[in-house]
């Protein structure tokens, strides 16, 4: 303490050196968002990429040269250098990487769209427009398929004929069924909605007096987009890019519905056959391909971003907000947009709705109607006497569960996404911003069911401070933060990259803390960044599934449990009920984050 | 002054920050023992392999021997009467079940109805998840499930879970004496109920069975029109092929008699899988599971057969589809997949998980309503003393023998076999 008091001027060198990166706040988050990741992340990861190189007892199925406990690369030669290679990897490999390309540009294309639409153009029915942008990621995305199979599907996986197939007695091609164009027109579709927010939050706190100068000066529309909108968007473009790619190679439903008539495999359905088929270490090598693709399109987004200085667009000045005017084409743009949406985002919901009343499946009469599958009782003539959901003995259990872990893990989710991206955006050029961005990007490519089953070997038994999670809440919370890093950290850096560090150096000034200056000043830049990543956290806690299954005990039962087991005994309109439940659940907090949390995405930045 | 005494509480911070840091680091190397030991464990596990092998049929044969006496002695066991267990069990409480089906749901709520005063929870999983989740667990030291309610998976659950002594083999002795082979004393358990997969097809379209030997499947007749759900992502469909291959000879035998000549091998090891291969150069359609077939060949009229779990013949109503299993292929029909019951090591509500398998049993005279929800049409019970909903019997299904060990050990061979033809 002594030395704290003694005058600056006297202290050496290296001691205010060593006190400056003490005390600045990148340092000190990100070392302990580092520490956290090792924990979490990192060393899960390794243990992984171990495994792959040593024997099982389970390889001894696979050749007899296995001697468990050793050290062998046998595993890595088999996937990659042999005669299984091309068609256990590279074939699907390549599937991917195209899956993963197309999806990322057309979801940019879709959300970007939207986005600039609602911020920066005078299109009427925003507020409809923002909001139905969201509702095709409540949906499950096999719903999207399923639809798409409704629709489109030809004579060759047999059952009642496609809708368009019927209409137009044409059989539809297997390339517009089945496949690769249906996988990316799905996922384009659920996952857009990422970089309508993560875009639209970056366009809306973006000063339009940049845009007007530019107009001053004689620059034409397309100039200045391609100038000056498009360069201040990028890193939220690239954010938003990369995200999309990763969720998109990792995605199982969509995949394994649509691609698997055509013989359409991609690493995500091997993976999961090879773990299906207890052959872990193969399942191992093959996300651990997939955690070295994306690590190293992550550096490519960081030479991409690297080089260019600041993004600034929130400073301190007021920044006035000028909408560009749409012209004639105001109306015609607005129905096109809002019936597009309605089209992906209301028909399924409906059609989903309109299934859980009806008494036998797709039979549109009103003597079919019964609310028997919500509320029922036992009734031996209906699904051999399986009472309506919300009649099921844990069916308030689960609710209660889902909205806890829900409602918990996305504020915790948010608030961890904002450090860590204040860290990522402000350490960008050192190498602890790029460690936490590089490690907080790796649970989307760890398979669900791998970093659950890790977990529970990590908190089954109490290790040190930590008491055995395990069976807890604590856990499943715990496990979709950590899942849900890479969107949240994304996010949140993204918008920090566009917030000046000017602010922060005149509150410094004036004498405030770290603390004081996160709480008076980043939060509330950041409020509807924040309000986005809780609401897709929320969204996606409250569907996921694969995650939890291993680390649910019945005390800890959820709604999407619920459905599994309804899923399992063919009761449809009974999952349905589930899903709807839940669909219901997020359209209230979406309605409450939308009135309370003021995070329209329609109003700019400090607009209120 | 001002000034610092604002940088006092950053200094604070780091303090706390880097006392955490070192406390986590040390937390860190503590799960770097526990894991390491942990693993000692498990190694050691394996290693006592034979031991726990042992063990397990040392109560194999114990059940055995309990079956010669049990016709006499009904007394004998008097710790596992009825009434003992239940007495234990109220004093225990609960009962937790880990079970890949929700049949184990439906014969809960009708035990807690017969016997008040215990809980029964169900979890429920796959089985290959439950195989993971139930060996980390007791790696750690946890011992959570008390009844273990799975199907196999090619094998696997025997070599890794039963073998090891995870799982553990129970049959009460008054019930071992009604319970057909091979779930008395040869397989790895007892099962409750018996599944397989088999031929479907559209009973409106077809009056009678269109298909007698697995070979009319790759005749013109059948081009495009064959379906299957994934064996990739569902290793029960695999064993089906995978047993085609370990019993080759039967397939070659079957070929012979549709065809009246000898098989010719196009560049394959056996006649299995030459007929993997005959089916995808037929266009075999592959969906991604059991209902999708179903749906493929029930929901409209359709001359397409697929395959599908037998079981699923009960939700023909639910489902709006008119489908018809096939009980009589050449050479065999199918491979059992069976629905075996265990205790869980170390379980901690051991007479309440006895008390409530015998309650899924149906109990000593197999008419306790918990048998019910497993007694259905496409499965089967096998109890010499219980009624069948099924036109054929257990006995008189045609099923080739579910050897997990060659299954265990051909899957894999068999899984690249099938990714080569994509």
């Amino acid at each position: 303490m002594a030395k704290v008091t003694a005058p600056i001027s006297q202290r050496p060198r290296w001691q205010n050196i060593i006190l400056n990166r003490l005390r600045n706040p990148v340092h000190l988050i990100g070392a302990a968002a580092l520490l956290f990741l090792s924990y979490m992340v990192i060393w899960p990861v390794l243990r992984i990429a171990w495994s792959t190189f040593i024997w099982r007892r389970q390889d001894m199925r696979l050749t007899g040269e296995a001697d468990p406990g050793h050290f062998t690369l046998y595993h890595w030669i088999r996937v990659l250098a042999s005669d299984m290679s091309y068609s256990l990897f590279y074939k699907p490999l390549l599937n991917s990487l195209a899956v993963g390309a197309t999806v990322s540009v057309l979801s940019m294309a879709i959300g970007c769209g939207l986005a600039w639409l609602v911020t920066r153009t005078d299109i009427p029915l925003k507020r409809t427009i923002s909001f139905l942008a969201v509702i095709p990621y409540l949906l499950p995305a096999w719903i999207l398929s399923q639809a798409w199979l409704t629709f489109f599907k030809n004579g060759k996986i047999g059952g009642t004929p496609g809708i368009l197939q019927s209409l137009l007695h044409v059989s539809m091609p297997d390339w517009l069924s089945y496949g690769f164009v249906p996988i990316v027109i799905s996922l384009s579709i659920h996952d857009s909605v990422f970089f309508f927010l993560i875009v639209g939050a970056a366009l809306s706190s973006m000063n339009s007096q940049l845009e007007e100068a530019a107009s001053v000066a004689g620059a034409s529309r397309l100039t200045i987009l391609r100038r000056i909108v498009m360069p201040l968007v990028l890193p939220s473009i690239l954010s938003g890019f990369i995200l999309i790619f990763t969720k998109a190679i990792s995605s199982y439903g969509v995949p394994a519905l649509l691609g698997t008539p055509v013989n359409f495999y991609m690493i995500s359905t091997m993976l999961y056959s090879s773990m299906r088929s207890r052959l872990t270490t193969e399942a191992n090598v093959l996300s651990l391909t997939l955690m070295l693709i994306s690590m190293l399109a992550i550096y490519v987004n960081h030479r991409a971003i690297g080089r260019r200085k600041s993004f600034v667009t929130v400073t301190g000045k007021g920044s006035a907000r000028t909408l560009t005017p749409l012209g004639s084409w105001k109306y015609p743009v607005a129905t096109l947009a809002s019936l597009g949406m309605a089209m992906v985002a209301v028909v399924p919901l409906l059609v989903l709705l309109a299934q859980s009343f009806m008494l036998k499946e797709g039979t549109y009469s009103l003597s079919n109607f019964t609310t028997h599958y919500w509320w029922g009782g036992s009734d031996p003539a209906i699904n051999t006497g399986e009472k309506g959901a919300m009649q099921n003995p844990i069916f308030t259990l689960a609710l209660k569960n889902s909205l806890a872990i829900a409602g918990i893990a996305a504020i915790a989710a948010a608030v961890v996404g904002v450090a860590l991206g204040y860290v990522v955006a402000r350490g960008r050029l050192s190498w602890l911003g790029r460690a936490v961005d590089q490690a907080s990007f790796l649970p989307y490519l760890i398979p669900g069911i791998s970093l659950a089953a890790l977990y529970i070997s990590i908190f089954a038994k109490p290790t040190f401070f930590l008491p055995a999670l395990y069976g807890t809440m604590t856990l499943l919370i715990l496990i979709t933060v950590v899942k849900e890093l890479p969107f949240t950290v994304k996010a949140g850096s993204a918008s920090m990259l566009q917030i000046g560090t000017e602010l922060e150096e005149a509150a410094q000034i004036s004498g405030a803390s770290w603390l004081t200056r996160f709480r008076r000043i980043l939060l509330p830049l950041n409020r509807k960044n924040l309000v986005s990543m809780f609401l897709l956290v929320f969204i996606g806690a409250m569907k996921e599934m694969e995650l939890i299954i291993l680390l649910v005990t019945p005390r800890t039962e959820t709604l999407t449990t619920l459905t599994f087991y309804y899923a399992e005994k063919g009761y449809e309109q009974l999952t349905n009920v589930i899903l709807m439940i839940i669909i219901f659940i997020v359209m209230a907090v979406y309605a409450a984050a939308v009135k309370f949390g003021k995070a329209d995405l329609t109003q700019g930045i400090g607009g209120q | 002054m001002l000034n610092r005494l604002h940088q006092n509480k950053p200094a604070k911070t780091v303090l706390a920050l880097a006392a955490a840091a070192m406390i986590m680091t040390a937390c860190g190397q503590n799960a770097d023992n526990g894991n390491a030991s942990a693993n000692g464990e498990a190694s050691a596990n394996a290693g006592t392999n034979a031991n726990g092998q042992a063990a397990g049929n040392e109560a194999g044969t114990n059940a055995a021997a309990g079956n010669g006496s049990g016709n006499t002695t009904g007394a004998s066991a008097s710790e596992e009467s009825v009434d003992a267990l239940y007495a234990k069990a109220k004093e225990e409480g609960k009962v937790i079940v880990y079970s890949t089906s929700g049949r184990a749901n439906d014969a809960a709520e009708t035990f807690m109805k017969q016997y008040p005063g215990i809980k029964v929870e169900v979890s429920k999983v796959k089985s290959d998840e439950m195989m993971d989740k139930v060996m980390k667990e007791q790696d750690a030291g946890q011992f959570n499930p008390d009844v273990i309610v799975t199907k196999e998976v090619s094998g696997a659950v025997e070599e890794e879970m039963v073998k090891p002594g995870r799982y553990i083999k129970y049959l009460p002795e008054d019930i071992a004496p009604k319970v057909d082979e091979p779930y008395r004393t040869q397989a790895e358990a007892y099962a409750n109920y018996v599944e397989f997969r088999t031929i479907f097809y559209n009973a409106k379209h077809y009056e009678k069975a269109p298909v007698s030997n697995w070979w009319d499947l790759t005749t013109p007749e059948f081009k495009g029109k064959v379906y299957t759900a994934d064996p990739l992502s569902s290793p029960a469909f695999m064993d089906l092929f995978t047993t085609m291959v370990t019993n080759s000879d039967d397939m070659a035998a079957a070929y012979k008699e549709k065809f009246g000549k000898d098989i010719e091998l196009h560049g394959t090891e056996n006649a299995g899988y030459e007929y993997i291969q005959e089916l995808f150069d037929n266009g075999l359609i592959v969906l991604k599971g059991s209902d999708d077939v179903l749906d493929a060949i029930g929901k409209a009229d359709s001359e397409a057969v697929g395959l599908a779990v037998s079981g699923d013949v009960s939700k023909n109503e639910e489902n709006g589809w008119t489908i018809q299993p096939i009980y009589d292929i050449k050479p065999k029909t199918a491979v059992p997949d069976a629905g075996y019951f265990f205790l869980a090591n170390k379980a901690p509500h051991e007479a309440g998980a006895k008390l409530f398998i015998r309650w899924m049993m149906g109990e000593t005279d197999a008419k306790g309503a918990g048998l019910d929800p497993f007694n259905e049409v496409g499965s089967w019970v096998p109890r010499s003393d219980v009624q069948t909903k099924n036109d054929i019997s257990f006995e008189s299904l045609n099923l080739w023998p579910f050897d997990g060990e060659a299954l265990y050990n051909a899957a894999p061979k068999v899984r690249d076999f099938w990714i080569k033809q994509k």
